[in-house]
């Protein structure tokens, strides 16, 4: 998604993008284990059942301070331009998707795996766009 | 838009990561600015005509034809 790490904020964002993605594993785990051997009910039910997807959005803030700190205005756009194509691809992508599985054509695929979707459209977004610029 | 950075920079034999550095952005921003493909914002602008000491009209041609290569959106 961002290249080069010489300067200050492309070092924030990896620090803290890597922060996010060991909360990711250990919420995720810790859900998965902890579901079948507790069977929780209620609202502790639903609070560890969203346990995972808190640091994904914790992510998605990740990369809007990165846009807020990045000095570089040209690698702010590319990133910004990379992320409009990932959000279209994404969303017609998915529309598509949805039509297909109203009519029972494809097999339903789960919400959560939008958002890793989005992030390998925008990376190959971003790979297009580099080359173009340079 | 077209531009006079490279004959600028090669007359004061700086290399693309020389200006880059110099303008606190990445090589990559100032290749693509250099080949026309990226526009800098005002106060980039301004940065470079000081850095050159010289005037922004004097660095970019804006009544050229524009180059070949993505503007905005791959236009």
């Amino acid at each position: 998604m961002i290249c080069g790490v010489n300067n200050a904020a492309t070092r924030r964002y990896l620090y803290r993008f890597l922060t996010t993605m060991v909360f990711y594993v250990v919420f995720l785990f810790g859900a998965v284990w902890a579901f079948p051997r507790y069977h929780p009910t209620g609202a502790v039910a639903y609070l560890l059942a969203i346990l995972p997807a808190l640091p994904i959005i914790g992510g998605i803030v990740v990369v809007g301070l990165y846009l807020a700190e990045e000095k570089d205005e040209f690698q702010r756009t590319v990133l910004i331009q990379a992320m409009i194509w990932g959000i279209g691809a994404t969303l017609s992508l998915t529309t598509a998707w949805g039509f297909l599985e109203v009519f029972k054509l494809v097999p339903h695929i789960e919400l959560y795996l939008v958002f890793p979707l989005f992030c390998a459209l925008t990376g190959v977004a971003s790979g297009i766009l580099k080359a173009r610029y340079r | 838009m077209k531009n006079r950075l490279r004959v600028l920079r090669a007359e004061r034999e700086w290399s693309q990561a020389d200006l880059a550095e110099r303008l606190e952005v990445s090589r990559q921003t100032v290749n693509a600015i250099e080949t026309g493909k990226f526009d800098p914002s005002l106060p980039l602008a301004f940065k470079l005509a000081r850095l050159f000491e010289t005037t922004i009209e004097a660095i970019f041609d804006d009544t050229a034809p524009p180059a070949v290569g993505p503007t905005v959106f791959g236009g």
